[in-house]
């Protein structure tokens, strides 16, 4: 990458004033791009709606939960923290896949999606700075929703830990991050946002309960082993997430009964690192198909 | 203790040299030139080697007499009746399994072994045909290795009649008691150790005000008889098996008022009472965010479980490999237990709801078929298979048990004493701290500065 | 400055844009000529690189295939109306292009001003009208004075006084020595602003001539649609380049860009060659050569473009 300079072409000579093109470079793009995205999220209703949808039932979760621990002065794994698990694993990827749905589709079916490629930006560049605002948009809304409940669970001295709630945070974050991903690359196949909106309530319906029944009816019928029953599961970002969180919160996953077990013993220490992992490579390899997606297919 | 022979006293304060890393032999010269009876105070230091007593004194250290056996077989062997072992610092046996080595070893009773701190060894106190015996008051802290290498923290063996209190055990494999009966334990504490108290064949003992947690089982009774638990605190014990308390193959156990948190399973009964005109009894205790609250194979029976406080467990009740509990009672003569999940309502204001309470869970019931679904639990997968079974009654299933006579509030508990964490305040700096950062972000990112402030970037002419 | 060599491009089995070459010399403008579907946005796309073509496309020497983003760093766009966010306000999506091509935002306003924007900076792109939109546009493609304007069509969307102002904007800029192409339907605006023209016709190219060569005369040019036996609509419509006239293979018919005061001499021309034409009509402006529903027979004559 260099720059551009139009006058040291030599078998062209022109007659016109000199203009330099200054080197554009990638980073300064993504941002740029990814500060228009999270603008314009800001000011749509989704955002809106989520974020207060996500704070009302965080917040709600946290109340409830906290009435029945918080009289008796103990909570062990606690309803406050299974209740906002099933209530993350329930909303967040419903947010951060619809999110992504709609942006490369949403543009395409607008129109707008052709003007911004005709300007000096690439597809990486276009693709990544969308991906990156809405990004730090959703998880705005999480910190607020979150953040809330907290003050909650403050002001009611009770359940989690502080430093298991950041984690929580971090951990959901990430969660987001992945859907946001597997959302984008959604978008780019659709070309309607309506479209691209239905598939990821399917995908989401896929992941959060079709996926879970579907490995249950297996172990039952097939009888599958706690290694093959784990391996399965892990598969999904959502049970690996929620096993991440399980582990930050408890250091075992005893909880999760023998496959739990099997893997707190076998992985140990390397656990949630290996959680962690399956979680960002849901995150990196759906980013990476759209974006091979996105450039290589061309077009608007 | 009878006899003080003062003048042997200070004769030894003269010849025992205070210097460390002296040889134990010195202790061992004075033990073998001791009367029956007498007190020995070894001057304070190290002594390096093992001791063997083989007649009735006391060896008080005073917390200031370390003896090292350099890991090599055991510190301390008693082999005479009435020798008392006080305030010395014991350590480094040998650890190896085969060994059986020991902090303090006796074959005879009965023996005080009293406010000594015992540290790493394989075994800490190994007790063998020694009834009447008395351990308080001392500190046994284990290496920590795996909880299969290592030795038991107090071993008990064909001991009846000894007295176990106020001990505090750390990183050790069990408080273990073999084949001793009319017991009384009472004030420990185990932690970080693999069973907290384990009865094996030891009938007639109370335990009382014992606080056992972090272990991978609380108290573990096998084959033990008429075994009384009273206010035992035991939480957090997750291991394994991560019972709080189990029974397995026991009659005429009273498991009342103790208080039973944060374990994976509350209690666990295995075939208890195993005989047919056996009892057992579960009153008044407070089973609380326990993973499971009470786990019984299905074939336990007559059992009577009332005054409880069902708090908040994941699962209040499971059967053991699924099935019903039928053969037990869940409420005493006038009353049954309090369930945190019961949704029923107390009409006439006697304290008892007005309908049974009978947990149905088509999700609980597949997992007590299948062991592994438990990996679903906390997943809104878990929630689908629930409103599934409430929409289509067929598919529920039959309740596991039934409390006709449920508390609608909870009892008070005799133990109630684990606070909440502390995170009030780290908690508020979390919450506002996420929600700054996230304005902060936003308007950061929205608010648009008219003129660019990128000295160098725009290159136009 | 522009080297086109065998541009092609497929959508499914259609060859929107067929083999198509050619050159434009640097200060050079070209128009590209041909009815609705013809390929020209098509051909525009392609060298912007938003669609991928086979075939080779060189900006100064930089392949646009491979090198997409320099190139585009090259080219100022305007497209045949402006698509973006209709909640932004119109200085924030100027500053946003001013940053996305790394100019000084000050840039931004005189480039407002160079259209006459100025002023308008708080108003909402969906509040602004027609012309206006165009105008921002023109600005935002003029913002870092790229070497290369593309045009698709700028004026379609407008009326007359607002084609004026853009038109005359154009001409400016060409006299500043700027690279131009651009699509168009209007004879007045190719012998405006154009030095050659492409005749495109199904993806091909199938004239590369002059504005002069097509409307010797710059006055009074009319659309005159011809209406042939359909099998011989395509040899006629090379007859009728080949004496020189402005064809436009439509739908429906043949259109004609003729002067005014030489429109029977297409029917002519054919006539001469064997080639009957049935019927005829004038069409109210060569905007609408693609909706023969309304054609409009007769006009005054005073309503012709300057």
């Amino acid at each position: 990458m260099s720059t551009i300079n139009l006058n040291g072409t030599a078998h062209h000579p022109r007659n016109q004033s000199t203009a330099t093109v200054a080197y554009l470079s990638f980073a300064r793009s993504i941002m740029l791009i990814a500060r228009r995205e999270f603008r314009d999220a800001l000011s749509s209703k989704w955002f809106l709606l989520y974020t207060i949808a996500f704070t009302t039932l965080a917040i709600g979760v946290s109340f409830m939960s906290l009435a029945g621990s918080g009289e008796h002065g103990f909570a062990g794994f606690g309803k406050t923290a299974a209740g906002l698990l099933n209530l993350i694993m329930l909303v967040v990827p419903l947010m951060a896949l619809t999110a992504g749905a709609g942006t490369i589709a949403g543009e395409r079916e607008r129109g707008t999606l052709l003007y911004l490629l005709a300007q000096p930006l690439s597809r990486t560049e276009l693709l990544l700075g969308k991906y990156v605002g809405l990004a730090i948009a959703l998880i705005c809304s999480l910190c607020i929703g979150f953040g809330l409940s907290a003050g909650l669970l403050a002001w009611r001295a009770g359940g989690v830990g502080a430093g298991s709630f950041l984690m929580l945070v971090v951990f959901t974050s990430v969660l987001a991050l992945s859907m946001l991903a597997l959302g984008v690359l959604i978008s780019v196949q659709s070309r309607r946002a309506g479209v691209a909106t239905g598939i990821a309530l399917f995908v989401w319906l896929g992941l959060v309960f079709l996926s879970d029944l579907g490995l249950m009816a297996g172990t039952l019928l097939f009888k599958l082993r706690v290694q093959e029953v784990f391996a399965l599961a892990i598969i999904n970002p959502l049970q690996a997430f929620k096993m991440n969180v399980i582990i930050n919160l408890n250091a075992s996953l005893d909880v999760l009964g023998p496959v739990g077990m099997y893997a707190s013993q076998e992985y140990g220490a390397t656990l949630p690192w290996l959680l962690t992992g399956v979680i960002v490579l849901w995150c990196v390899l759906p980013l990476s198909i759209a974006t091979l997606i996105f450039r290589k297919r061309g077009g608007i | 203790m009878r006899l003080p022979v003062i003048s042997i006293l200070a004769t030894l304060m003269l010849t025992v040299p205070c210097a460390a890393g002296a040889p134990a032999s010195e202790i061992q010269r004075l033990i073998d030139e001791a009367t029956p009876g007498s007190v020995i105070e070894p001057s304070p230091g190290i002594y390096e080697g093992s001791l063997r007593i083989t007649k009735s004194i006391t060896l008080d250290g005073q917390g200031k007499v370390t003896i090292d056996a350099g890991g090599e077989g055991s510190v301390i062997e008693i082999a005479a009746e009435h020798v008392t072992l006080r305030g010395l610092i014991i350590t480094g046996s040998d650890k190896s399994v085969s060994g059986e080595s020991a902090g303090i070893k006796a074959n005879t009773g009965p023996v005080t072994i009293e406010n000594n701190r015992i540290t790493d060894v394989y075994f800490g106190i190994d007790l063998k045909q020694s009834p009447g015996s008395i351990i308080r008051n001392n500190t046994i802290i284990g290496k920590e290795l795996e909880l299969g290498r290592r030795g038991d923290g107090i071993r008990l063996w064909w001991s009846h009649a000894c007295i176990i209190e106020h001990n505090t055990i750390l990183n050790s494999r069990d408080m273990v008691f073999w084949y001793s009966e009319d017991l009384m334990i009472q004030n420990n504490a185990v932690r970080e150790s693999r069973y907290g108290l384990h009865f094996m064949y030891s009938h007639n003992t109370t335990v009382r005000e014992n606080h056992l947690t972090g272990n991978s089982v609380g108290i573990y009774l096998m084959y033990s008889n008429s075994i009384h638990l009273l206010e035992n605190q035991i939480d957090n014990n997750r291991g394994t098996s991560g019972y709080g308390i189990g029974l397995k193959d026991c009659d005429d156990i009273k498991v009342v008022s103790n208080l039973l948190a944060a374990n994976r399973v509350g209690i666990y009964i295995d075939n208890s009472p195993s005989s047919a005109d056996s009892t057992g009894l579960i009153h008044a205790n407070k089973i609380a965010f326990n993973e499971v609250g009470l786990l019984a194979t299905p074939n336990t029976h007559d059992n009577t479980i009332y005054d409880n406080g069902f708090i908040e467990n994941e699962e209040q009740v499971s059967v053991h490999g699924g099935g019903q509990l039928f053969l037990n009672q869940f409420a005493g003569p006038d009353r049954g237990n309090f369930w945190s999940d019961y949704n029923g309502f107390d009409r006439d204001h006697d304290g008892l709801g007005e309908f049974a309470y009978e947990p149905r869970s088509l999700f609980r019931t597949m997992l007590a078929r299948e062991p592994n679904l438990r990996l679903f639990v906390h997943s809104p997968a878990q929630q689908a298979i629930e409103l599934t079974a409430r929409a289509f009654p067929e598919l529920d299933p039959d309740p596991m048990l039934s409390d006709p006579k449920p508390l609608v509030l909870p009892p008070r508990f005799e133990l109630d004493t684990i606070e909440a964490g502390p995170g009030g305040f780290r908690m508020g700096i979390l919450s506002i701290g996420l929600i700054l950062s996230s304005l902060f972000v936003m308007i950061r990112l929205t608010v648009e500065r008219e003129i660019s402030a990128h000295p160098g970037a725009p290159r136009h002419d | 400055m522009i080297e086109a060599r065998h541009v092609t491009k497929k959508f499914k089995r259609v060859r929107a844009v067929d083999d198509l070459s050619f050159d434009l010399q640097a200060g050079g403008s070209l128009a590209l000529w041909g009815s609705n579907g013809a390929g020209k946005t098509t051909l525009i796309r392609c060298l912007l690189g938003v669609f991928p073509a086979k075939g080779t496309i060189r900006l100064n020497g930089i392949d646009v295939s491979k090198k997409g983003k320099h190139a585009r760093a090259m080219i100022g766009y305007v497209p045949q109306e402006l698509a973006f966010h209709d909640d932004a306000k119109l200085g924030s999506a100027i500053r946003f292009f001013a940053k996305l091509r790394r100019v000084d935002v000050r840039q931004a306003a005189q480039s407002l001003a160079l259209v006459g924007l100025s002023g308008h900076e708080s108003k909402r792109v969906r509040d602004l009208s027609g012309g206006m939109k165009q105008r921002l546009a023109l600005a935002i493609a003029l913002i870092a004075d790229p070497p290369i304007i593309v045009l698709d069509e700028p004026t379609s969307n407008l009326d007359s006084s607002g084609r004026g102002e853009v038109v005359d904007t154009l001409l400016r800029l060409r006299k500043q020595g700027k690279t131009m192409i651009f699509a168009s339907h209007r004879p007045d605006e190719v012998i405006t602003l154009a030095d050659q023209v492409l005749v495109m016709e199904q993806g091909r190219l199938v004239q590369q001539t002059t504005p002069e060569v097509l409307w010797p005369s710059r006055s009074s040019i009319r659309s005159l649609r011809l209406f042939i036996e359909q099998g011989d609509e395509h040899h006629a419509a090379e007859i009728l380049r080949e004496g020189g006239f402005a064809v436009n293979h439509a739908n429906i018919g043949l259109t004609v860009a003729i002067e005014q005061h030489r429109k029977a001499e297409p029917m002519n021309h054919l006539a001469a060659r064997g080639i009957i034409v049935r019927d005829f009509e004038l069409l109210r402006d060569v905007q609408q050569d693609d909706e023969p529903e309304h054609p409009v027979r007769t006009e005054p004559m005073s309503e012709v473009l300057r």
